[in-house]
Protein backbone atom coordinates (compact mmCIF):
# COMPACT_ATOMS: atom_id res chain seq x y z
CA UNK A 1 0.00 0.00 0.00
CA UNK A 2 1.54 3.22 -0.85
CA UNK A 3 1.58 5.67 2.09
CA UNK A 4 0.99 9.41 1.17
CA UNK A 5 3.53 10.68 3.69
CA UNK A 6 3.19 14.37 3.13
CA UNK A 7 -0.71 13.87 3.58
CA UNK A 8 -0.34 12.28 6.84
CA UNK A 9 1.89 15.35 8.04
CA UNK A 10 -0.53 17.44 6.99
CA UNK A 11 -3.29 15.34 8.58
CA UNK A 12 -1.16 15.42 12.20
CA UNK A 13 -0.53 19.63 12.53
CA UNK A 14 -4.34 19.88 11.94
CA UNK A 15 -5.37 17.51 14.94
CA UNK A 16 -2.53 18.82 16.49
CA UNK A 17 -3.63 22.28 16.21
CA UNK A 18 -7.39 21.47 17.53
CA UNK A 19 -5.81 19.30 20.77
CA UNK A 20 -3.33 22.12 21.23
CA UNK A 21 -5.88 25.58 21.57
CA UNK A 22 -8.36 23.00 23.02
CA UNK A 23 -5.46 22.31 25.55
CA UNK A 24 -3.81 25.74 26.80
CA UNK A 25 -6.63 26.10 29.64
CA UNK A 26 -6.39 23.27 30.85
CA UNK A 27 -2.96 23.28 31.02
CA UNK A 28 -2.51 26.70 32.46
CA UNK A 29 -5.43 26.48 34.88
CA UNK A 30 -4.41 22.88 36.21
CA UNK A 31 -1.25 24.19 37.33
CA UNK A 32 -2.75 27.56 38.42
CA UNK A 33 -6.14 26.15 40.43
CA UNK A 34 -4.29 22.57 41.33
CA UNK A 35 -6.45 20.56 40.00
CA UNK A 36 -7.55 19.14 36.66
CA UNK A 37 -10.46 20.90 35.54
CA UNK A 38 -12.93 17.69 33.66
CA UNK A 39 -15.35 20.67 32.77
CA UNK A 40 -13.33 21.26 30.52
CA UNK A 41 -14.36 19.28 27.94
CA UNK A 42 -17.94 20.96 28.16
CA UNK A 43 -16.24 24.56 27.37
CA UNK A 44 -14.82 23.16 23.85
CA UNK A 45 -18.76 21.42 23.53
CA UNK A 46 -20.18 24.73 24.10
CA UNK A 47 -18.25 26.64 21.97
CA UNK A 48 -18.63 24.24 19.03
CA UNK A 49 -22.61 24.56 19.85
CA UNK A 50 -22.15 28.43 20.24
CA UNK A 51 -20.50 28.46 17.33
CA UNK A 52 -22.68 26.47 15.12
CA UNK A 53 -25.85 28.00 16.43
CA UNK A 54 -24.52 31.73 15.66
CA UNK A 55 -22.60 30.92 12.19
CA UNK A 56 -25.52 28.39 11.14
CA UNK A 57 -28.55 28.85 12.95
CA UNK A 58 -28.64 32.52 13.11
CA UNK A 59 -26.56 32.99 10.11
CA UNK A 60 -23.94 35.34 10.87
CA UNK A 61 -21.47 34.08 9.82
CA UNK A 62 -17.59 32.22 11.45
CA UNK A 63 -16.56 35.62 12.61
CA UNK A 64 -18.75 36.47 14.76
CA UNK A 65 -19.29 32.82 16.16
CA UNK A 66 -15.90 32.65 16.95
CA UNK A 67 -15.56 36.09 18.82
CA UNK A 68 -19.19 35.08 20.85
CA UNK A 69 -18.34 31.73 21.48
CA UNK A 70 -15.26 32.59 22.95
CA UNK A 71 -16.80 35.33 25.50
CA UNK A 72 -19.58 33.08 26.07
CA UNK A 73 -17.76 30.38 26.73
CA UNK A 74 -15.12 32.03 28.93
CA UNK A 75 -17.73 33.69 30.54
CA UNK A 76 -19.56 30.36 31.87
CA UNK A 77 -15.80 29.32 32.73
CA UNK A 78 -15.59 32.23 34.82
CA UNK A 79 -18.62 31.77 36.78
CA UNK A 80 -17.72 28.69 37.18
CA UNK A 81 -14.52 28.81 39.11
CA UNK A 82 -15.63 32.39 40.97
CA UNK A 83 -19.41 30.04 41.74
CA UNK A 84 -18.06 26.95 42.42
CA UNK A 85 -14.42 25.80 42.35
CA UNK A 86 -12.57 28.86 44.24
CA UNK A 87 -15.70 28.39 47.12
CA UNK A 88 -15.01 25.58 47.51
CA UNK A 89 -10.96 25.65 47.06
CA UNK A 90 -11.56 28.20 49.97
CA UNK A 91 -12.87 25.79 52.13
CA UNK A 92 -10.35 23.26 52.03
CA UNK A 93 -11.34 21.17 49.11
CA UNK A 94 -8.75 18.88 48.35
CA UNK A 95 -7.26 18.40 44.34
CA UNK A 96 -9.38 15.18 44.46
CA UNK A 97 -12.89 17.18 45.97
CA UNK A 98 -11.80 19.59 43.15
CA UNK A 99 -11.64 17.24 40.18
CA UNK A 100 -14.97 15.37 41.12
CA UNK A 101 -16.97 18.36 41.28
CA UNK A 102 -15.67 19.82 37.95
CA UNK A 103 -16.82 16.03 36.56
CA UNK A 104 -19.85 17.12 37.80
CA UNK A 105 -20.11 20.46 36.72
CA UNK A 106 -19.05 19.05 33.33
CA UNK A 107 -21.82 16.39 33.68
CA UNK A 108 -24.87 19.41 34.18
CA UNK A 109 -23.41 21.43 31.20
CA UNK A 110 -23.44 18.15 28.78
CA UNK A 111 -26.61 17.68 29.71
CA UNK A 112 -28.59 20.98 30.05
CA UNK A 113 -26.58 21.77 26.11
CA UNK A 114 -28.57 18.43 25.43
CA UNK A 115 -31.31 19.24 26.83
CA UNK A 116 -31.31 22.61 24.91
CA UNK A 117 -30.36 21.33 21.21
CA UNK A 118 -30.64 18.10 21.22
CA UNK A 119 -28.34 15.16 21.09
CA UNK A 120 -28.53 14.68 17.56
CA UNK A 121 -24.92 15.63 16.04
CA UNK A 122 -25.56 18.81 13.86
CA UNK A 123 -23.76 19.79 11.40
CA UNK A 124 -22.16 23.28 10.37
CA UNK A 125 -23.51 24.54 6.84
CA UNK A 126 -20.31 26.12 5.79
CA UNK A 127 -19.13 23.92 2.59
CA UNK A 128 -15.52 24.08 2.44
CA UNK A 129 -13.26 24.45 -1.23
CA UNK A 130 -10.52 21.79 -1.26
CA UNK A 131 -7.40 22.76 -2.42
CA UNK A 132 -4.94 20.45 -4.30
CA UNK A 133 -1.30 20.91 -4.02
CA UNK A 134 0.86 18.47 -5.37
CA UNK A 135 -0.08 15.43 -3.19
CA UNK A 136 -1.71 16.68 -0.56
CA UNK A 137 -5.30 17.98 -0.16
CA UNK A 138 -6.32 21.18 2.09
CA UNK A 139 -9.95 22.46 2.77
CA UNK A 140 -10.47 25.75 3.60
CA UNK A 141 -11.15 25.02 7.29
CA UNK A 142 -7.99 23.70 7.53
CA UNK A 143 -6.42 26.81 6.36
CA UNK A 144 -8.20 28.94 8.50
CA UNK A 145 -7.38 26.47 11.44
CA UNK A 146 -3.76 26.21 10.67
CA UNK A 147 -3.91 30.10 10.74
CA UNK A 148 -5.88 30.68 14.03
CA UNK A 149 -3.48 27.93 15.24
CA UNK A 150 -0.43 30.03 14.37
CA UNK A 151 -1.69 33.13 15.28
CA UNK A 152 -2.88 32.43 18.79
CA UNK A 153 0.35 30.57 19.40
CA UNK A 154 2.21 33.60 18.62
CA UNK A 155 0.14 35.54 20.62
CA UNK A 156 0.01 33.80 23.49
CA UNK A 157 3.60 33.41 23.32
CA UNK A 158 4.13 37.21 23.22
CA UNK A 159 2.42 37.90 25.77
CA UNK A 160 3.56 35.57 28.63
CA UNK A 161 7.35 36.38 27.39
CA UNK A 162 6.43 40.25 27.13
CA UNK A 163 3.56 41.41 28.44
CA UNK A 164 3.61 42.21 32.59
CA UNK A 165 0.76 40.17 32.85
CA UNK A 166 1.73 37.57 31.12
CA UNK A 167 4.98 37.55 33.26
CA UNK A 168 2.69 37.30 36.00
CA UNK A 169 0.94 34.29 34.91
CA UNK A 170 4.31 32.54 34.60
CA UNK A 171 5.05 33.87 38.15
CA UNK A 172 1.68 32.98 39.42
CA UNK A 173 2.07 29.00 38.42
CA UNK A 174 5.92 28.53 39.16
CA UNK A 175 5.46 30.35 42.50
CA UNK A 176 2.10 31.74 43.80
CA UNK A 177 3.33 32.58 47.28
CA UNK A 178 6.37 34.55 45.94
CA UNK A 179 4.09 36.24 43.41
CA UNK A 180 1.70 37.53 45.77
CA UNK A 181 4.80 38.76 47.96
CA UNK A 182 5.78 40.51 44.74
CA UNK A 183 2.59 42.52 44.60
CA UNK A 184 0.32 40.00 42.14
CA UNK A 185 -3.39 39.09 42.67
CA UNK A 186 -2.86 36.12 42.25
CA UNK A 187 -6.42 34.98 42.68
CA UNK A 188 -6.91 37.81 39.62
CA UNK A 189 -4.47 36.34 37.39
CA UNK A 190 -6.15 33.10 37.73
CA UNK A 191 -9.61 33.93 36.65
CA UNK A 192 -8.57 35.91 33.94
CA UNK A 193 -6.69 32.56 32.99
CA UNK A 194 -9.59 30.53 33.07
CA UNK A 195 -11.36 33.38 30.94
CA UNK A 196 -8.95 32.97 28.42
CA UNK A 197 -8.53 29.01 28.30
CA UNK A 198 -12.01 28.25 27.70
CA UNK A 199 -12.30 31.14 25.53
CA UNK A 200 -9.41 28.78 23.37
CA UNK A 201 -11.22 25.93 24.09
CA UNK A 202 -14.27 27.17 22.10
CA UNK A 203 -12.15 28.21 19.34
CA UNK A 204 -10.82 24.18 19.53
CA UNK A 205 -14.33 23.12 19.48
CA UNK A 206 -15.93 25.35 16.75
CA UNK A 207 -12.80 23.89 14.41
CA UNK A 208 -13.70 19.97 15.84
CA UNK A 209 -17.46 20.35 15.58
CA UNK A 210 -16.94 21.62 11.82
CA UNK A 211 -14.54 19.52 10.56
CA UNK A 212 -16.73 16.00 12.39
CA UNK A 213 -19.87 17.32 14.16
CA UNK A 214 -21.49 18.94 16.67
CA UNK A 215 -23.44 17.13 19.24
CA UNK A 216 -23.30 17.07 23.58
CA UNK A 217 -20.30 15.09 23.38
CA UNK A 218 -18.01 17.09 20.46
CA UNK A 219 -15.70 17.73 23.93
CA UNK A 220 -15.63 14.46 25.78
CA UNK A 221 -14.44 13.28 22.44
CA UNK A 222 -11.13 14.67 22.14
CA UNK A 223 -10.32 15.11 25.87
CA UNK A 224 -8.36 12.01 26.25
CA UNK A 225 -5.99 13.13 23.97
CA UNK A 226 -5.92 16.88 25.12
CA UNK A 227 -4.72 15.13 28.64
CA UNK A 228 -2.45 13.77 26.73
CA UNK A 229 -0.96 17.23 25.76
CA UNK A 230 -1.42 18.51 29.18
CA UNK A 231 0.86 15.63 30.80
CA UNK A 232 3.47 15.24 27.97
CA UNK A 233 3.68 19.20 27.79
CA UNK A 234 4.43 18.92 31.06
CA UNK A 235 1.38 20.84 33.65
CA UNK A 236 1.01 24.67 32.86
CA UNK A 237 3.66 24.81 30.61
CA UNK A 238 2.63 26.44 27.19
CA UNK A 239 5.61 25.78 25.01
CA UNK A 240 5.69 22.27 26.00
CA UNK A 241 2.23 21.84 25.21
CA UNK A 242 3.02 22.88 21.59
CA UNK A 243 5.25 20.19 21.39
CA UNK A 244 2.99 17.62 23.11
CA UNK A 245 0.28 18.57 20.85
CA UNK A 246 2.07 18.08 17.32
CA UNK A 247 3.77 14.73 18.52
CA UNK A 248 0.60 13.39 19.71
CA UNK A 249 -1.15 14.78 16.28
CA UNK A 250 1.66 12.68 14.84
CA UNK A 251 0.91 9.45 17.09
CA UNK A 252 -2.44 9.68 16.27
CA UNK A 253 -2.52 9.65 12.68
CA UNK A 254 0.24 7.49 11.67
CA UNK A 255 -1.27 5.18 14.48
CA UNK A 256 -4.01 5.33 12.12
CA UNK A 257 -2.27 4.14 9.20
CA UNK A 258 -0.61 1.57 11.20
CA UNK A 259 -3.89 -0.01 12.52
CA UNK A 260 -5.78 0.06 9.12
CA UNK A 261 -2.81 -2.12 7.99
CA UNK A 262 -2.83 -4.09 10.65
CA UNK A 263 -6.51 -5.09 9.73
CA UNK A 264 -7.46 -3.18 13.63
CA UNK A 265 -10.42 -0.37 14.20
CA UNK A 266 -8.82 2.58 13.57
CA UNK A 267 -11.05 3.54 17.19
CA UNK A 268 -8.02 2.84 18.68
CA UNK A 269 -6.21 5.11 18.22
CA UNK A 270 -7.73 6.90 20.73
CA UNK A 271 -5.58 4.29 23.25
CA UNK A 272 -2.20 5.87 21.59
CA UNK A 273 -3.17 8.94 23.50
CA UNK A 274 -3.89 7.20 26.71
CA UNK A 275 -0.78 5.44 25.91
CA UNK A 276 1.51 8.58 25.91
CA UNK A 277 0.06 9.55 29.34
CA UNK A 278 0.92 6.40 31.00
CA UNK A 279 4.55 6.40 29.46
CA UNK A 280 4.89 9.98 30.30
CA UNK A 281 4.12 9.81 33.93
CA UNK A 282 6.15 6.32 34.47
CA UNK A 283 8.96 7.44 32.52
CA UNK A 284 9.29 11.42 33.29
CA UNK A 285 6.55 12.90 35.18
CA UNK A 286 7.03 16.27 34.39
CA UNK A 287 6.93 15.47 30.79
CA UNK A 288 8.74 17.98 28.59
CA UNK A 289 8.58 20.83 31.10
CA UNK A 290 12.23 20.17 31.28
CA UNK A 291 13.26 21.61 28.08
CA UNK A 292 10.96 24.17 28.25
CA UNK A 293 12.45 26.26 31.76
CA UNK A 294 11.11 29.45 31.15
CA UNK A 295 7.15 28.55 30.59
CA UNK B 1 9.32 58.35 67.28
CA UNK B 2 6.70 55.29 66.67
CA UNK B 3 7.91 52.25 64.98
CA UNK B 4 7.55 51.45 61.40
CA UNK B 5 5.97 48.44 61.89
CA UNK B 6 5.38 46.71 65.35
CA UNK B 7 3.39 43.38 65.95
CA UNK B 8 1.90 42.84 69.10
CA UNK B 9 1.22 40.17 70.89
CA UNK B 10 0.99 37.53 67.74
CA UNK B 11 -0.25 34.09 68.79
CA UNK B 12 0.09 32.69 65.22
CA UNK B 13 0.35 28.92 63.33
CA UNK B 14 -0.85 26.71 60.83
CA UNK B 15 -4.78 25.21 60.89
CA UNK B 16 -5.58 24.65 64.42
CA UNK B 17 -2.05 24.62 66.14
CA UNK B 18 -0.37 27.99 67.57
CA UNK B 19 3.05 28.04 66.95
CA UNK B 20 4.52 30.91 68.61
CA UNK B 21 2.61 33.06 71.42
CA UNK B 22 2.25 36.72 72.66
CA UNK B 23 5.31 38.05 70.57
CA UNK B 24 5.68 41.21 70.21
CA UNK B 25 8.30 43.31 68.15
CA UNK B 26 9.00 46.71 66.99
CA UNK B 27 11.00 48.00 63.49
CA UNK B 28 11.64 51.48 63.33
CA UNK B 29 13.48 53.34 60.14
CA UNK B 30 17.04 53.02 60.02
CA UNK B 31 17.37 50.03 62.36
CA UNK B 32 17.90 46.57 61.17
CA UNK B 33 16.19 43.97 63.71
CA UNK B 34 17.28 40.43 64.07
CA UNK B 35 15.05 37.56 65.29
CA UNK B 36 17.20 34.61 66.68
CA UNK B 37 16.49 31.56 67.79
CA UNK B 38 17.08 27.74 66.89
CA UNK B 39 15.84 25.76 64.10
CA UNK B 40 11.79 25.27 64.44
CA UNK B 41 11.28 28.20 67.52
CA UNK B 42 8.30 30.17 64.91
CA UNK B 43 11.01 32.70 63.36
CA UNK B 44 9.39 32.25 59.97
CA UNK B 45 5.84 32.05 61.37
CA UNK B 46 6.31 35.12 62.76
CA UNK B 47 7.32 37.15 59.88
CA UNK B 48 4.42 34.79 57.97
CA UNK B 49 1.89 35.54 60.38
CA UNK B 50 2.35 39.71 59.19
CA UNK B 51 1.44 38.75 55.83
CA UNK B 52 -0.93 36.06 56.08
CA UNK B 53 0.93 33.69 55.10
CA UNK B 54 0.20 32.12 58.82
CA UNK B 55 -2.64 32.03 60.60
CA UNK B 56 -2.99 35.05 62.75
CA UNK B 57 -4.91 33.89 65.59
CA UNK B 58 -4.50 36.99 68.15
CA UNK B 59 -2.76 40.11 68.16
CA UNK B 60 -2.16 43.11 66.28
CA UNK B 61 -0.12 44.40 63.38
CA UNK B 62 0.53 48.05 63.23
CA UNK B 63 2.39 49.57 60.13
CA UNK B 64 2.98 53.44 60.00
CA UNK B 65 0.55 53.91 62.78
CA UNK B 66 -2.45 51.97 61.10
CA UNK B 67 -4.00 49.17 61.92
CA UNK B 68 -3.39 46.14 59.19
CA UNK B 69 -3.66 43.13 61.24
CA UNK B 70 -5.00 40.15 58.76
CA UNK B 71 -3.72 41.68 55.73
CA UNK B 72 -2.90 39.74 52.45
CA UNK B 73 0.58 40.22 51.50
CA UNK B 74 -0.06 41.45 47.59
CA UNK B 75 -1.38 44.14 49.31
CA UNK B 76 0.96 44.73 51.90
CA UNK B 77 3.94 45.04 48.98
CA UNK B 78 1.42 47.92 47.55
CA UNK B 79 1.71 49.69 50.99
CA UNK B 80 5.34 49.46 51.02
CA UNK B 81 6.19 45.81 52.93
CA UNK B 82 8.89 43.76 51.18
CA UNK B 83 9.21 40.29 52.08
CA UNK B 84 12.01 37.45 50.79
CA UNK B 85 11.18 33.78 52.30
CA UNK B 86 13.09 31.43 53.59
CA UNK B 87 12.63 28.89 50.51
CA UNK B 88 11.78 29.31 47.08
CA UNK B 89 12.53 32.96 46.82
CA UNK B 90 13.25 33.56 43.13
CA UNK B 91 10.83 32.51 40.09
CA UNK B 92 13.19 29.94 38.87
CA UNK B 93 11.44 30.19 35.31
CA UNK B 94 12.29 33.63 35.06
CA UNK B 95 15.15 35.53 34.38
CA UNK B 96 16.83 38.25 36.58
CA UNK B 97 15.72 40.95 34.53
CA UNK B 98 11.81 39.21 34.35
CA UNK B 99 12.32 38.54 38.48
CA UNK B 100 12.71 42.18 39.11
CA UNK B 101 10.15 43.10 36.77
CA UNK B 102 7.92 41.19 39.06
CA UNK B 103 9.43 42.67 42.03
CA UNK B 104 8.20 46.03 40.59
CA UNK B 105 4.56 44.74 40.01
CA UNK B 106 3.09 47.54 41.63
CA UNK B 107 4.27 50.20 39.84
CA UNK B 108 2.52 51.24 36.95
CA UNK B 109 4.83 53.48 35.19
CA UNK B 110 7.68 52.08 33.06
CA UNK B 111 10.19 55.11 33.71
CA UNK B 112 10.09 54.35 37.02
CA UNK B 113 10.23 50.48 37.18
CA UNK B 114 13.42 51.44 34.44
CA UNK B 115 15.26 53.81 36.44
CA UNK B 116 14.20 51.26 39.72
CA UNK B 117 15.98 48.28 37.12
CA UNK B 118 19.21 50.63 37.38
CA UNK B 119 19.38 51.56 40.86
CA UNK B 120 19.04 48.01 41.85
CA UNK B 121 21.56 46.78 38.97
CA UNK B 122 24.05 49.50 40.94
CA UNK B 123 23.68 47.57 44.03
CA UNK B 124 23.94 43.99 42.47
CA UNK B 125 26.16 44.19 39.97
CA UNK B 126 26.45 40.49 40.15
CA UNK B 127 23.28 40.47 38.45
CA UNK B 128 23.45 43.14 36.13
CA UNK B 129 26.44 40.39 34.53
CA UNK B 130 23.15 37.74 33.67
CA UNK B 131 20.07 39.75 32.90
CA UNK B 132 19.16 37.17 30.97
CA UNK B 133 20.25 34.02 32.92
CA UNK B 134 17.01 32.20 33.92
CA UNK B 135 16.82 32.32 38.04
CA UNK B 136 16.94 28.91 38.21
CA UNK B 137 20.52 28.22 37.18
CA UNK B 138 21.76 30.81 39.69
CA UNK B 139 24.21 30.35 42.38
CA UNK B 140 23.10 30.22 45.73
CA UNK B 141 24.82 33.51 46.71
CA UNK B 142 23.73 34.79 43.07
CA UNK B 143 20.10 33.88 43.87
CA UNK B 144 19.47 35.17 47.23
CA UNK B 145 20.72 38.84 46.24
CA UNK B 146 18.04 38.45 43.29
CA UNK B 147 15.60 37.57 46.03
CA UNK B 148 16.65 40.41 48.29
CA UNK B 149 16.58 42.80 44.58
CA UNK B 150 13.35 41.52 43.79
CA UNK B 151 12.20 42.94 47.14
CA UNK B 152 14.03 45.98 46.71
CA UNK B 153 12.56 47.11 43.18
CA UNK B 154 9.30 47.55 45.08
CA UNK B 155 10.93 50.24 47.11
CA UNK B 156 9.63 49.05 50.64
CA UNK B 157 9.98 50.73 53.79
CA UNK B 158 10.15 47.88 55.36
CA UNK B 159 12.08 44.65 54.26
CA UNK B 160 11.28 41.46 55.67
CA UNK B 161 14.26 38.84 55.47
CA UNK B 162 14.16 34.89 56.24
CA UNK B 163 17.41 34.22 56.31
CA UNK B 164 19.08 35.40 53.38
CA UNK B 165 22.34 33.85 53.48
CA UNK B 166 20.90 30.58 54.41
CA UNK B 167 23.20 28.20 51.39
CA UNK B 168 25.38 31.06 50.75
CA UNK B 169 29.25 30.96 51.17
CA UNK B 170 31.10 33.10 53.32
CA UNK B 171 32.45 35.67 51.00
CA UNK B 172 29.41 36.43 48.98
CA UNK B 173 27.55 36.33 52.66
CA UNK B 174 29.75 39.28 53.79
CA UNK B 175 28.89 41.27 50.67
CA UNK B 176 25.30 40.61 50.83
CA UNK B 177 25.46 42.04 54.54
CA UNK B 178 27.15 44.97 53.70
CA UNK B 179 24.45 45.43 50.45
CA UNK B 180 21.79 45.47 53.47
CA UNK B 181 23.38 47.81 55.54
CA UNK B 182 23.51 50.32 53.00
CA UNK B 183 19.87 49.14 51.61
CA UNK B 184 19.09 50.68 55.54
CA UNK B 185 21.02 53.63 55.15
CA UNK B 186 19.12 54.39 52.04
CA UNK B 187 15.78 54.14 54.77
CA UNK B 188 13.99 50.79 54.32
CA UNK B 189 14.07 49.33 58.04
CA UNK B 190 15.03 45.68 57.84
CA UNK B 191 14.05 42.66 59.54
CA UNK B 192 16.18 39.96 59.39
CA UNK B 193 16.16 36.10 60.44
CA UNK B 194 19.15 34.70 60.82
CA UNK B 195 20.82 31.79 61.81
CA UNK B 196 24.24 33.28 61.64
CA UNK B 197 24.35 35.05 65.13
CA UNK B 198 27.61 36.42 65.21
CA UNK B 199 27.49 37.79 61.60
CA UNK B 200 23.84 39.11 61.84
CA UNK B 201 24.34 41.22 65.00
CA UNK B 202 27.53 42.90 63.72
CA UNK B 203 25.02 44.79 61.37
CA UNK B 204 21.69 44.83 63.37
CA UNK B 205 20.97 47.18 65.80
CA UNK B 206 18.45 45.22 67.79
CA UNK B 207 17.16 42.21 68.47
CA UNK B 208 14.93 39.17 69.42
CA UNK B 209 15.38 35.38 70.82
CA UNK B 210 12.68 33.08 69.73
CA UNK B 211 12.78 29.47 71.51
CA UNK B 212 9.89 27.05 71.25
CA UNK B 213 7.23 29.76 70.07
CA UNK B 214 7.92 32.41 73.48
CA UNK B 215 10.57 35.84 72.73
CA UNK B 216 13.06 34.51 75.43
CA UNK B 217 14.89 37.55 75.24
CA UNK B 218 15.14 41.18 73.62
CA UNK B 219 17.70 44.17 73.41
CA UNK B 220 20.25 45.70 71.51
CA UNK B 221 22.64 44.23 69.46
CA UNK B 222 25.90 44.42 71.70
CA UNK B 223 23.59 43.25 75.03
CA UNK B 224 22.55 40.06 73.06
CA UNK B 225 25.63 39.52 72.22
CA UNK B 226 27.49 40.21 75.90
CA UNK B 227 25.04 38.46 77.54
CA UNK B 228 26.83 35.12 78.52
CA UNK B 229 23.78 32.88 79.07
CA UNK B 230 21.65 33.36 75.78
CA UNK B 231 25.14 33.10 73.65
CA UNK B 232 25.27 29.32 75.81
CA UNK B 233 21.70 28.32 75.79
CA UNK B 234 20.30 29.72 72.45
CA UNK B 235 22.36 31.11 70.19
CA UNK B 236 24.67 28.35 70.07
CA UNK B 237 27.92 29.89 69.65
CA UNK B 238 31.00 28.48 69.90
CA UNK B 239 33.79 29.30 72.49
CA UNK B 240 36.27 29.52 69.73
CA UNK B 241 34.38 31.64 67.31
CA UNK B 242 34.11 34.57 70.18
CA UNK B 243 38.04 33.76 70.92
CA UNK B 244 38.35 35.06 67.17
CA UNK B 245 36.92 37.94 67.61
N1 LIG C 1 3.12 25.17 56.86
C1 LIG C 1 3.19 24.63 58.09
N2 LIG C 1 2.18 23.86 58.55
C2 LIG C 1 2.23 23.32 59.79
N3 LIG C 1 3.24 23.52 60.65
C3 LIG C 1 4.27 24.28 60.27
C4 LIG C 1 4.30 24.88 58.96
N4 LIG C 1 5.44 25.58 58.86
C5 LIG C 1 6.09 25.44 60.03
N5 LIG C 1 5.39 24.66 60.89
C6 LIG C 1 5.78 24.30 62.25
O1 LIG C 1 5.90 25.49 63.00
C7 LIG C 1 7.01 25.44 63.86
C8 LIG C 1 7.87 26.67 63.64
O2 LIG C 1 8.38 26.64 62.33
P1 LIG C 1 9.14 27.87 61.69
O3 LIG C 1 8.38 29.11 61.96
O4 LIG C 1 9.40 27.54 60.28
O5 LIG C 1 10.49 27.89 62.52
P2 LIG C 1 11.87 28.61 62.20
O6 LIG C 1 11.66 29.53 61.05
O7 LIG C 1 12.21 29.32 63.47
O8 LIG C 1 12.85 27.53 61.90
C9 LIG C 1 7.74 24.14 63.57
O9 LIG C 1 7.40 23.23 64.57
C10 LIG C 1 7.17 23.69 62.25
O10 LIG C 1 7.10 22.30 62.20
MG1 LIG D 1 12.47 29.50 59.22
Amino acid sequence: MDINWAQILLNSVITGSIYLIGAIGLSVTYRLSNFSNFAHAEFITLGAFIGYWVSSQLGWGLLPAFIIAFLLTGTVSLLCYRGIFQPLAKRGASTIHLMIASIAVGFIIRYSIGAGWGWTPQYFLNTWTTYEVGAIRITGLWLLLILVTLTSALTMHFALMRTKLGKAIRASSSNPELAAASGINVNRVILITWFIGAGLAAIAGIFRGASTQVWPMTGWDIILPIFAVVVLGGIGNYHGAIVAAFIIGLTENIGVVALTNLGLATEYRMALAFLIIIITLIVKPQGLAMFFRRA
Amino acid sequence: MSPILSAKNIDAGYNDVIVIRDISIEINTREIVAILGPNGSGKSTLIKSILGFAKLFDGKVIYHGKDITGITSDRAVHMGIGYVPQINNVFSNLTIAENLDMGAYPCKDKKSIKSRMTETYDIFPELAARKKALAGNLSGGERQMLAIARAMMAQPKVLLLDEPLASVSPKPGSAILSKLNSIKDKGTAILIVEQNVQKVLSISNRGYVLVNGACVMSGSADSLFDEESSRQRFLGLEEKVLDNN
